[in-house]
């Protein structure tokens, strides 16, 4: 494979590279028919082609299989001939542009400068020419006014995928694919992307190939509509005015799901008059968290048969105030109140129920359906809801357990999922996922609904499916809050619409409540310094500690570091924010030990079996003490240092192979997402009924469907930020680096001097005394 | 053919690299939820100190929990050091000593997956990796390292049962479940683990 990228040749990617399809087919392993057979296609180098078909027509597998990231094995392998640039494509001959739809996954590195050069450093281009072509790419995609050292977890979603197009223009690559970009993005930052994508194409010269299901972005911007057959080839080859005029054609692709431009499926609407009042907020102000931003405050009713749609710019905060409508979240000012009707008994302001309370009264549906499963099959998924939900002010059950399975029953055929009732929800297609997630919220029958994006991403055919389920719930008179930027959702329901003010105080950045492990590092002293010699010093005067037990080397380490902390930027009080749970550590040792450790001296104190001595007590400080010392020049390297910078250095001087190092790196950069998401897990399993009270054994089983879930997210969006990453050419041979890492004077000294500082540790416990080998 | 084939089973790919590194920071999130969450649940043990490590295993989950997602040499080291990475990243305990438990805690899993020459990932061999796992980490605290070297011999060695013991549960017992678990997801569908749950609990060999 790492010949693969051999003709690393700058003119030849200038221009585009043609693609044929000779009776081209792929076949998946584990699945009884393939993706794609008998596909025949020329595609001419610099056209702009956009490919449609209905779901598992093997859009994506075509894409992936361009881009050569499809894995080969014993029981996956393609057909016929696929050739890029007159090359077969699973060679990866030349460098070869791919971005998927999910923003997050697109990026790789934590620092805008570093990953829009990543690609160009797989492929080995020379540091000079990476550096002209960031600030060139930066500037196509409309980003040049971000800082190289911005952190890309700080972007929206739109900025992201165009953060990860300046990538792929800086691969110089002839050919471009991309898997539904916008599907995940706001419809305001559809235009922008979609202009940067044409753009870049067009100026490179770079053959282009689009697939999405909403056809209005693009339609008019590229010069030929391919459309797959599912399990086939070629079911017709168009010209875009087509999708505008041939009624035919048209009528055949809605049929599929797909949104020709103008198109918006029909439902059922008629007059209904808002019944009695349900849910009543006043100048309610929402937050995620104590130190969150705050949304504006909204009053609204939502009353029982009418819909209300709430938008408002990205970042107003609508999902906050969804879950805090939901009960989700406490309301931190202003009043939420449920009529006495809807909170049957209990106090006025959902966020005091109890979880299966709740779910019986109030249910919300999560944008990502995959938050809310918690059980191992559509049919358990479906009746989990109903079985919990309470009624009235006590713990008597909504429905007994007959009545569950009638509702069970219903519900899988009014959403024609009988055939799927013992599937495992996880394995469901997306448009399953979302049906399934709003009918486990309506299993319960609660009086109010409330919908986070329900039609994000989502075909034509499961939009007016969930159009129409919403439409029959609000005939019975549900009460139905949706936040959505879809108008012709909010026409369809009837809804009234209601405009959340923008937050104040915060642009759109995107703050983190959770650990940080990039957190921008401040300029100081110590941050210039290499990050290896930072690490040796810190070995060096710490680990000689380990020999020996005594409070002397251990204070003197304590001591030479909290010195050291001016180098670092850091005030004492700074220290003790970040430091304090290796204080709490410490004393927890001391303590530990000061009650069994070996007893000598003065008895201080009998408890029961133990006894706390003048012995005990001084081996409990040591211990404590050692912690600490252990700990606290750790906090000087971790606040000076980026984690990055540590990879990189990490690879290119010690050598530590590169794969694993980047990976890692990629890896942990989606640390931020999985806090947010293991916080959005702990609301959603709320939404489901799954209680925070509960014998311990309960809560343990509750913990730990939880961590699986968050595995489930996280494993899947490793997949796909792994298949990025080999796009971008990650892995296949040596790489260029950008960040060049040196070893100076400076940086020697600081290495000798965290030697020395152990050194003279030991020397000071030994002349005092107090030195004594733990062997 | 069979030589390649079995180096094609050893070799990383870099969907087992990326995927083993977010199971280390699922696994760092998770300890940081539990303790933010959970408040300081170690003072439960703080009538009698050396139970704590009972809770031990939580901490040695990633190397066997990596290890039979990834199925590949060198997984249960590569996890738990990169779980411990995370930990000291997030500013949590000890330090350098962190990383270095890391190092003994996944060596400790490693050698047992190494015995059955990376090529069964059962029950078995589940439990064996987190004892595994649990005997390193509870060795090397209480007598190379030496964070409790103030105890008495008795409490030593009462440390190091509960530790294995710990880990046996928590590592071995909870990992193997977890990623059957995974597995009927469809989540492991990359990985050389995707039939996880439809492999016998003992027999199951690869």
């Amino acid at each position: 494979m790492s010949s693969a990228l051999e003709p690393r040749t700058e003119a030849r990617t200038r221009q585009g590279l043609s693609i044929s399809a000779k009776n081209f087919g792929w076949q998946h392993a584990e699945r009884a028919v393939p993706a794609i057979s008998g596909l025949n296609v020329e595609i001419p180098a610099g056209q702009k082609v956009l490919v449609l078909g209905p779901s598992g027509a093997g859009k994506s597998t075509l894409l992936y299989a361009l881009a050569g990231v499809l894995e080969i094995d014993e029981e996956a392998a393609p057909s016929g001939e696929l050739l890029v640039g007159g090359k077969n494509a699973f060679d990866r001959s030349f460098p070869v542009g791919l971005m998927q739809q999910d923003p997050e996954t697109q990026i790789v590195q934590s620092r805008v400068g570093d990953d829009v050069a990543f690609g160009a450093e797989n492929l080995g281009v020379d540091p000079q020419l990476i550096r002209e072509r960031i600030p060139r790419a930066l500037e196509a995609v409309g980003l040049g006014a971000l800082d190289y050292e911005h952190r890309t977890q700080e972007l929206s979603g739109g900025q992201k995928q165009r953060l990860a197009l300046a990538g792929i223009m800086a691969m110089g690559p002839g050919l471009m694919l991309l898997d539904e970009p916008t599907a995940n993005i706001d419809p305001q930052s559809i235009p922008p992307l979609r202009d940067a994508v044409i753009n870049a194409a067009q100026s490179s010269g770079a053959t282009l190939i689009v697939v999405e299901h909403r056809l209005e972005a693009w339609a008019k911007h590229v010069d030929r509509v391919l459309v797959l057959e599912p399990g086939g080839g070629l079911a017709h080859d168009l010209t875009p005015q087509a999708l505008f005029d041939d009624e035919q054609i048209r009528a055949e692709l809605a049929q599929a799901g797909v949104w020709v431009p103008g198109y918006v499926p029909r439902t059922r609407s008629q007059l209904r008059t808002p019944g009695a009042a349900k849910l009543t907020a006043k100048d309610l102000v929402c937050a995620r968290g104590e130190h969150a931003v705050r949304t504006a405050p909204a009053s609204l009713t939502v009353a029982s048969g009418a819909a209300v749609v709430i938008r408002g710019e990205n970042g107003a905060g609508k999902s906050t105030l969804a879950l805090t409508l939901g009960g989700l979240l406490e309301p931190v000012a202003g009043e939420l109140q449920a009529s006495s009707e809807l909170a049957d008994g209990l106090a006025a302001g959902p966020f005091s129920w109890k979880a299966g309370a709740l779910v019986a009264r109030i249910g919300s549906v999560f944008q990502e359906p995959e938050h809310q499963f918690v059980t191992q099959s559509v049919r358990e998924e479906l009746a989990f809801a109903p079985l919990r939900a309470k009624r009235g002010s006590g713990d008597e059950l909504k429905y007994d357990p007959a009545q569950v399975d009638a509702r069970v029953d219903e519900l899988l055929t009014r959403l024609r999922l009988q055939d799927l009732a013992e599937a495992n929800p996880f394995t469901l297609s997306g448009g399953e996922k979302r049906r399934l997630s709003v009918a486990t919220v309506l299993a319960a029958s609660p009086d109010v609904v409330i919908l986070d994006e329900p039609t994000f991403g989502q075909d034509a055919n499961t939009w007016r499916e969930l159009a129409q389920l919403l439409i029959e719930e609000l005939e019975s008179s549900t009460a139905v809050v949706a936040v959505t930027h879809d108008e012709d959702f909010a026409k369809a329901l009837g809804a009234q619409q209601i405009e959340l003010a923008p937050a104040t105080g915060i642009s759109g950045v995107r703050g983190s409540a959770g650990p940080m492990l990039d957190a921008p590092v401040a300029d100081s002293w110590l941050a210039k310094i290499n990050p290896l010699a930072k690490l040796g010093a810190i070995a060096g005067a710490t680990l000689p500690l380990i020999s020996t037990m005594d409070w002397v080397s251990a204070t003197v380490v304590i001591a030479a570091a909290l010195c050291a902390l001016p180098l670092a930027g850091l005030g004492i009080g700074a220290f003790f924010k970040r430091g304090w749970p290796l204080l709490a550590a410490g004393l927890m040792a001391a303590w530990g030990i000061a009650l069994v450790g070996e007893d000598s001296g003065a008895v201080l104190l009998n408890i029961g079996i133990f006894q706390i001595t003048e012995g005990s007590v001084a081996g409990g400080v040591a211990t404590g003490l050692r912690a600490l010392a252990m700990a606290v020049p750790m906090v000087l390297l971790l606040s000076t240092t980026n984690p990055s910078d540590l990879g990189g250095a990490l690879s290119q001087q010690l050598k530590v192979p590169h794969r694993f190092v980047l990976g890692a790196l990629a890896g942990m950069r989606l640390l931020g997402l999985m806090v947010e998401e293991f916080t959005t897990l702990t609301l959603a399993r709320r939404a489901r009924g799954v209680g925070n009270l509960g014998t311990m054994r309960q809560r343990v089983k509750a913990k730990a469907g939880q961590l699986l879930a968050l595995l489930v997210q996280g494993i899947r969006r490793a997949g796909r930020l792994a298949t990025t990453m080999e796009a971008k050419g990650f892995g296949t041979g040596e790489r260029t680096w950008i960040r060049t890492v040196s070893f100076t004077f400076r940086d020697g000294a600081v290495l000798a001097a965290g030697i020395l500082l152990g050194v003279a540790a030991l020397g000071i416990a030994m002349w005092a005394g107090t030195y004594n080998l733990v062997w | 053919m069979t030589e390649q084939l079995a180096k094609k089973q050893s070799s990383w790919r870099v969907v087992d690299i990326v995927i083993a590194s977010v199971v280390a920071v699922a696994s760092g999130v998770f300890f940081w939820a539990w303790s933010a969450g959970y408040g300081l649940f170690s003072l439960a043990f703080v009538a009698f100190p050396p139970a704590t490590a009972l809770l031990t295993g939580g901490w040695l989950f990633p190397a066997v929990l990596g290890a039979l997602i990834i199925r590949k040499p060198g997984a249960a080291l590569f996890c738990e050091i990169l779980a411990a990475v995370i930990e000291a990243l997030l500013g949590s305990h000890w330090g350098m000593g962190v990383l270095i438990s890391g190092l003994v805690q996944g060596l400790g899993a490693e050698v047992v997956f190494a015995m059955f020459l990376y090529r069964k990932w059962n029950l078995p061999v589940a439990l064996l990796a987190g004892l595994g796992s649990g005997l390193f980490a509870g060795i090397s605290e209480a007598y190379i390292v030496a964070n409790l070297t103030e105890y008495t011999e008795a409490m030593k060695v009462f440390h190091v049962a509960a530790t294995a013991f710990s880990g046996l549960v928590v590592a071995g017992l909870l990992s193997w479940w977890a990623v059957r678990g995974l597995a009927k997801t469809g989540a492991l569908g990359k990985l050389a683990s995707r039939r996880a749950h439809l492999e016998p609990a003992v027999a199951g060999t690869k």
